[in-house]
């Protein structure tokens, strides 16, 4: 009897061992089931289906590619994806050059180098919705505080946000205002980790201060470049926030990238298998071109 | 000479970018102070005036707070935002523990699935998880706004991070005297874990404070609106004062500079060896 209670007591022991584990991953682990996991599945498999309307009202039907052919013969659809390419090819190496320029002025001790680091990286505790609200004004073609600032050049107003051909390149100036701070925080410790003795006996060979950088700087910072790109190309696909605050697509669609177009579909439309169809073709559109970076990166070794 | 001439070189640009990153700010948070009349009688024609405030006025912020709800955007943002920090701190460092602290079955999948988790950008499944918080009944509750963000795979994995890096013979020996896993965790673990715990919870304070598709989907209502929707909503309204603009980005801006700058060493080290590691 007292040898079965033993038993019975380190069995009961040995399975509290056991579920332990489990106990302290299950709560953070639910959570990223089903408010991750499942929500890209879901959207995945929502992609071809269709909700009902009419007399079919809120029935769900399977449409097979139904939803992606839809949108591949739109229009709008192909505006939208150009949009975003350019969105994304000039926005990621515009801020990350700029990112890498401010960390080389940044990287070395000075005077002051503290207080100059600080201050460019302050925007980037501005959300980017204040950002947009702030540079909405600053950008204003009537009364706006560029508009009077570059007139003591004597350059004369600019339409910025309201114009069709400088509306995309406004918002990426806004973005790349509050953004390149943060690139610039990898890329200083990316530089931090190149070992000074490399610079030293370089200096020492005589290389010119271009060789150095092209030579040693950038083959050695590739994990921290190839990360930075990568990071901030997935970020820019789906960036949203300044269209939707500043122009709403517009104006002629021309800042209508595809995470808006995928937005106004589902909410604005309640179109919700071609909204997820968008969602999903941004996402194979930006998984292929971070692989391609990669590759890039791998085959410039 | 020629020295001057170097120091220029260095200085000057530092000196530009220096001028273009705070200049909006300074700007914004000076115009919050003043009448739109005071505002564009600087701009037009432009004058350096208008990064210093004249007869500094409070009307906008009191405009904002005592008639246009501001105060209850604030007051909801604030709200959202502890509650995340506090159970998300929780929550993730629990989580990374399990991880970190335990051999068992299935760790590495699950591990790996939470690090695929944290690559899943919360764009592209903001739409989709609307519907699951919709069947939960949540929309325009606190619930909706703080319960999707609790789990981070970052958060996770930066934990773990730093528990690898402590000795185990701290658990052997707890364990010998009989410690329970939980006291292991709390009371040694995560005592050990200071500046973990501060840069991972500046990453979630900025991520849910700056949050806005999100909140902008969930929570639309006057009553659940938080900070950033409210700015975005006073932005686009034609009959908001300029200067209720900047009162509003001027407080939305300050705080997270005020938490963020003195602590500044914790976010870099934090978003660095989240980057660099993974």
């Amino acid at each position: 009897m007292y040898r079965r209670m033993q038993t019975l007591i380190s069995e009961g022991t040995r399975y509290r061992e056991k579920i332990t584990p489990y106990l302290f991953i299950a709560p953070a682990l639910i959570g990223l089931v089903l408010f991750r996991l499942y929500p890209i599945l879901n959207s995945f498999i929502s992609s071809f289906q269709a909700v009902g309307f009419g007399a079919n009202a809120g029935k769900i039907r399977w449409v097979g590619l139904g939803n992606y052919n839809f949108i591949v013969s739109d229009p709008v659809f192909w505006q939208s994806f150009k949009t975003t390419m350019l969105f994304v090819f000039i926005i990621t190496p515009f801020e990350i050059t700029l990112s890498f320029i401010l960390a080389l002025m940044v990287s070395r001790r000075f005077p002051g180098v503290d207080f100059f680091r600080t201050s460019f990286f302050m925007p980037v505790t501005v959300s980017l919705a204040v950002a947009s609200a702030i540079w909405g004004l600053m950008l204003n073609p009537n009364n706006g505080f560029v508009n009077s600032f570059i007139a003591i050049f004597g350059i004369k107003p600019q339409p910025f946000l309201t114009s069709k051909n400088q509306a995309l390149f406004s918002i990426i100036s806004i973005v790349t205002w509050r953004e390149a701070g943060y690139w610039m925080i990898f890329l200083i410790a990316g530089l931090h980790n190149v070992s000074q003795e490399l610079y030293e006996s370089a200096r020492m060979d005589g290389a010119g201060a271009f060789r150095i950088f092209s030579d040693i700087t950038i083959p050695l910072m590739r994990r921290t470049i190839l990360f930075v790109f990568v990071a901030d190309t997935s970020s820019k696909f789906l960036m949203f926030v300044p269209m939707y605050i500043l122009t709403s697509g517009g104006p002629e669609n021309s800042t209508n990238v595809l995470m808006f177009e995928a937005y106004r579909t589902i909410f604005i439309y309640g179109d919700r298998g071609g909204g997820n169809a968008i969602v999903m073709i941004i996402l194979m559109v930006c998984i292929v071109t971070i692989a391609l970076q990669f590759k890039l990166f791998k085959s410039s070794q | 000479m020629k020295k001057n001439s170097y120091f220029w070189w260095i200085y000057l640009p530092l000196l530009i970018y220096f001028l273009f990153a705070i200049g909006p700010m300074v700007w914004v948070v000076v115009s919050s102070f003043q009448t739109d009349d005071q505002i564009f009688s600087h701009l037009m024609p432009f004058s350096f005036r208008a990064f210093i405030p004249e007869n500094p006025v409070l009307n906008a912020y009191q405009k904002i707070f005592l008639e246009k709800n501001f105060g209850r955007a604030l007051y909801n943002s604030l709200i959202v935002t502890i509650t995340t920090l506090i159970a998300g701190l929780f929550l993730n460092s629990m989580c990374a523990f399990g991880f970190a602290a335990f051999k068992f079955k299935g760790r590495n999948i699950l591990f790996l699935g939470t690090l695929i988790t944290f690559m899943i950008p919360f764009g592209s499944i903001a739409l989709p998880l609307y519907l699951v918080v919709n069947n939960f009944g949540w929309i325009n509750t606190y619930w909706a706004l703080i319960i999707p963000g609790l789990s981070n795979g970052l958060t996770i994995f930066l934990f773990r991070q730093f528990f690898l890096d402590i000795p185990r013979d701290y658990i052997d020996a707890a364990r010998v005297d009989g410690a329970p896993w939980f006291s292991i965790y709390l009371l040694l673990y995560m005592r050990m874990s200071i500046p973990i715990i501060i840069s991972a919870g500046l990453i979630i304070f900025l991520f849910q404070w700056e949050s806005f598709m999100w909140p902008l989907i969930v929570a639309r209502s006057s009553a659940m609106k938080v900070i950033q929707v409210a700015i975005a909503d006073f932005s686009q309204e034609g009959q908001v004062l300029w200067s209720e603009i900047f009162a509003a980005s001027a407080v939305a801006m300050l705080i997270p500079i005020a938490i963020v700058l003195p602590l500044q060493r914790f976010y870099i080290q934090g978003i660095t060896s989240s980057g660099i590691k993974g």
